[in-house]
């Protein structure tokens, strides 16, 4: 195990190396100046060179990136103030210490991804497992054919209807907001709860599909038959032997997924106005802010990195044969 | 002006024709009281006495105080600075926090005046508008109970030459340093004040605490304006930190930033400012007991809770997030949504810019001219209420505009393409090669067939670009574009066409990311512009620069006007005091309270 996390942590490293060294020189590649947003009218040469070297962009681009990588492990000094490690500078649209911005941010995200994954999980798991027990009824069908239209759903076309019904017509819900959970952990579920299944209800489909599928593949094994013909009830052949043999192949796709549950948080967050790390790399994109989209990337790669090598680990837990070497 | 980045400060005032050609979609409640009230203010703006400039401001009619008032706002301020605060977002919030040596103020009878702020009357001007005297009114202050003197007046001035000042307005610098350089100006006190060094007295003079006189070396007939614009709000001298006093700026308005409150991307919270003083201010109220700010809300997110106006979205409103374009027409038609709508000018005129490198045969810009389908373009932009089409390249919310219509375009809006091809046959160019190009945001996509069809149908071979939205003004700001024809928006910073016609007509400005987007150079334009600029009377210089204006579209024709833009703003049933404010183009937030 020990061997398996360390060799998957240097790949990780180099990963997030080369996701640094792509998303800085791209932006460099990009025709648009940061200069120029905070350049305001009538902004000439003279005006952008003096920007220019308040910014930091008058000197090379490696030497710009080797600054910006040395910094984030032994921190820099900027007019703003002192940047601590990690430090990722201050942003060039809002002069905010783009590391403070980003732990202000996580929490919603945080909260966003898990509360739309324990969604997706549960009741994706439980209508796929129902759906395999009673293969070829009318339940089946029914489950199996919602998920195939709400798979077909986007969260934009999906998050205004359900607000308009749920909030501005109803009154049914509130307007979604983030509290932090700390402060107000019915305020947290209750403000969260529609951008949860609104982002939930994609993945929902997919994964009540894929657990229908791996669970009938599994009442198929012959440990299944043995366990049957050994005379175990229904439900401990289905909850013992199938259902663990079943998780396998979900939690590798969910391992894939939590990329795209990012991509997902960003588009929710912008749905329901919730400011969390996917409105913030939006805006930083727009607003060419380099140190925020840097700083957004990397820390939104290593959580994702992270999160694969824990469910890589996750394999050995739930299915005994899985030997990580 | 680059509309999609940084809307500059909206400052319009002024007149407001009715013209008899507007888009001809139905206009809304919301739409005739914005000419309602523009009609109250036609004429010129007065620079206000000392009498004019007293405070207290006359009390709204039923406002109550108390509340907390919930705002949407779609961007975060990225500036805190006054230094700094330029485009409109940030001029909303400045007018609440930091008070300038004068204001624009709406009245409650819908008239606007300039007034001194902290400064007892509007200026006064000596040596033919070349020496300005202003002197401080008594009882003002800073949130921290700290007098505001002459000497902070200086520093606020000062430190706009120094290094790390680079998004607010430069008017009042280049005119102490005579300077026309974007930054040449910055020579006249290199790094601003902080090592201890100060402009001359000759350039600027505070002979006691009360007193600050400005010395220019050509007359400056604009200045009351200028003063009055958010970048030049008021900095404390002893608490200025440099970088990091756009983090925590010291209030001298009727409301001042809860510390700690303010997230990038969240929100800010504005409380009372216990120590501004309403005696001393006539164009601030402070009713509201709390502005609690919201970011990240979009245009549609802001209208559709507005428009719901259920449980918090009541007392909530935007400064200035407006309808979004697909609303419009429900908010039109829906009386009880319509009722809580205000809408105004915008200072922005939209104008498709003919390439004068490329296009130097004055008939191909007729053709051209004739040929565009003005209303396509205003459609694009939501109706009704999105705009009103445009004669002039003078927007009718400044002084000394006038209704005209020099191509017949008002008349004609969807385009006289026989006419159009008929003088392209004349010239012996039918058939040309035209390079249209337009940006890659919603409204350009929509306008841009009917655009092209039309000068297809002229007789033109036309080639359409698309450019990427946010580079767009980059890509037609370079002097050695490839394209013929591209549209662009340009407003004003006050209502004076001095604001306009240099930045955007004179050829000794033409540079990679200038602003001359036709690369239109007349010496005789430049000339005239020159002269105007130093007019002192405000009624003979308003009235010389639409004179110049109207010769440039007639005669040399860089440009051909397209609308004049437009903005509808919601709010909810318990806000009272909303009403739109010409100059912040916007609802005006001093003048909200919570209805009990």
């Amino acid at each position: 195990m020990l061997r398996f996390l360390v060799r998957r942590s240097l790949g990780a490293i180099v990963i997030l190396l080369l996701i640094s060294a792509f998303t800085f020189f791209l932006f460099f590649a990009a025709p648009r100046d940061p200069a120029l947003l905070a350049c305001g009218r009538n902004c000439g040469p003279d005006a952008l060179a003096i920007i220019h070297k308040n910014m930091g962009l008058d000197q090379p681009v490696p030497v710009q990136y080797w600054h910006f990588m040395a910094g984030i492990f032994t921190g820099r000094d900027f007019a703003q103030g002192p940047c601590p490690a990690p430090c990722f500078g201050y942003s060039f649209a809002t002069g905010d210490a783009v590391w403070n911005t980003i732990v202000d941010r996580f929490p919603i995200t945080l909260s966003l991804t898990i509360g739309a994954a324990a969604v997706f999980l549960f009741v994706g798991l439980a209508t796929g497992m129902l759906a395999a027990w009673k293969q070829g009824t009318l339940l089946d069908k029914l489950f199996s054919s919602a998920s195939l239209v709400l798979s077909s759903m986007q969260i934009y076309f999906i998050g205004p209807i359900v607000l308009t019904l749920l909030v501005y017509n109803t009154n049914l819900l509130g307007q979604p907001k983030y509290v932090p959970i700390t402060e107000d952990p019915v305020g947290w579920f209750m403000g969260l709860l529609i951008p949860w299944c609104v982002l939930s209800i994609i993945f929902t489909a997919q994964y009540t599909r894929m657990a229908r599928s791996a669970m009938i593949e599994q009442l198929q094994e012959e440990h299944v038959r043995t366990a049957r013909a050994k005379g175990m009830s229904a439900a401990t052949v289905f909850f013992r032997y199938a259902w663990r043999g079943s998780l396998i192949p979900i939690v590798t796709i969910f391992g894939i997924d939590l990329g795209t549950l990012f991509g997902g948080a960003m588009i929710t967050e912008v749905t329901f106005a919730l400011p969390g790390l996917g409105t913030l790399s939006i805006e930083s994109v727009l607003r060419t802010d380099l140190p925020t989209v840097m700083g957004v990337m990397l820390f939104a790669a290593t959580f994702i990195i992270l999160f694969n090598i824990i469910v890589d680990a996750a394999y050995a837990l739930i299915d005994p044969r899985v030997r990580l070497a | 002006m680059r509309r999609a980045q940084a809307a500059i400060v909206a400052l319009t005032a002024g007149a407001l024709a009715l013209t008899a050609c507007s888009s001809g979609a139905k206009q809304g409640a919301a739409d005739d009281q914005s000419r309602k009230d523009a009609e109250k203010m036609r004429g010129q703006i007065a620079f206000a006495d000392a009498a004019a400039s007293k405070g207290p401001a006359a009390p709204i009619p039923g406002a109550t105080p108390g509340g907390t008032i919930k705002v949407y706002q779609r961007d975060t301020y990225a500036h805190l600075d006054p230094a700094q605060l330029y485009v409109s977002d940030q001029g909303s919030l400045s007018t609440l926090l930091f008070r300038r040596l004068t204001a624009f103020n709406l009245d409650n009878k819908g008239k606007y005046n300039v007034v001194g702020d902290l400064a007892t009357d509007s200026g006064q001007k000596s040596d033919g508008g070349k020496t300005w005297t202003y002197k401080l009114k008594d009882g003002v202050k800073f949130e921290d109970g700290k007098p505001i003197t002459s000497t902070d007046l200086r520093h606020t001035f000062e430190r706009q030459f120094a290094d790390f000042i680079t998004s607010g307005p430069t008017y009042v610098q280049r005119w102490l340093a005579d300077s026309n350089s974007t930054a040449g100006y910055r020579k006249l006190l290199p790094g601003g004040p902080y090592g201890g060094k100060h402009l001359p007295k000759s350039v600027l003079d505070t002979p006691d605490d009360k007193t600050i006189v400005f010395h220019f070396k050509k007359p400056v007939g604009d200045l009351p304006y200028a003063l009055a614009l958010a970048g030049y709000g008021v900095v404390e001298k002893a608490k200025d930190t440099k970088e990091k006093y756009d983090k925590a700026p010291v209030a001298s308005g009727p409301y001042k930033i809860q510390p700690g409150s303010f997230k990038n991307g969240k929100g800010i919270t504005l409380v009372k400012n216990t120590q501004w003083d309403p005696n001393t201010d006539i164009s601030r109220h402070q009713y509201a007991d709390k502005f609690d700010i919201q970011f990240s809300v979009s245009y549609i997110d802001s209208t559709q809770r507005l428009m719901a106006d259920n449980t918090d979205n009541q007392t909530a409103i935007s400064f200035n997030n407006q309808v979004d374009a697909a609303s419009l027409q429900r908010v039109a038609n829906d009386p009880k949504i319509k009722a809580r709508s205000t809408s105004g000018y915008q200072p922005y005129v939209g104008v498709m810019n003919f390439n004068m490198r490329r296009l130097k045969d004055k008939r191909i810009r007729e053709a051209i001219a004739y040929a565009m389908p003005i209303q396509s373009v205003l459609d694009a932009y939501g109706t009704p209420g999105g705009g009103e089409l445009a004669g002039s390249y003078i927007s009718p919310t400044l002084t000394g505009y006038k209704n005209i219509d020099p191509y017949g375009k008002l008349k004609n809006p969807l385009g006289d393409v026989a006419k159009a091809k008929a003088i392209l046959k004349k010239a012996g160019k039918l058939g040309m090669k035209l390079t249209y190009a337009h940006n890659t945001a919603v409204e350009p996509l929509k306008y841009s067939v009917a655009v092209a069809d039309n000068l297809k149908k002229a007789g033109f071979d036309v080639q359409n670009k698309e450019l990427p939205s946010d580079t767009y003004y980059d890509i037609i700001g370079k002097t050695d574009n490839q394209f013929d024809v591209y549209p662009s928006a340009w407003g004003a910073d006050w209502p004076s066409a001095l604001t306009v016609l240099p930045p955007v007509y004179d050829g000794r400005q033409i540079q990679d990311g200038g602003t001359n987007y036709a690369l239109y150079n007349s010496p005789e334009t430049n000339k005239e512009i020159d002269r105007i600029s130093q007019e002192t009377d405000p009624k003979k210089a308003a009235a010389d620069w639409f004179t110049l204006g109207e010769k440039i579209l007639k005669d040399d024709l860089p440009q051909i006007p397209t609308f004049y833009y437009k903005q509808v703003q919601l709010h909810g049933s318990k806000i009272g005091g909303a009403v739109n404010n010409n100059i912040l183009s916007a609802i005006d937030p001093t003048k909200l309270y919570v209805k009990k």
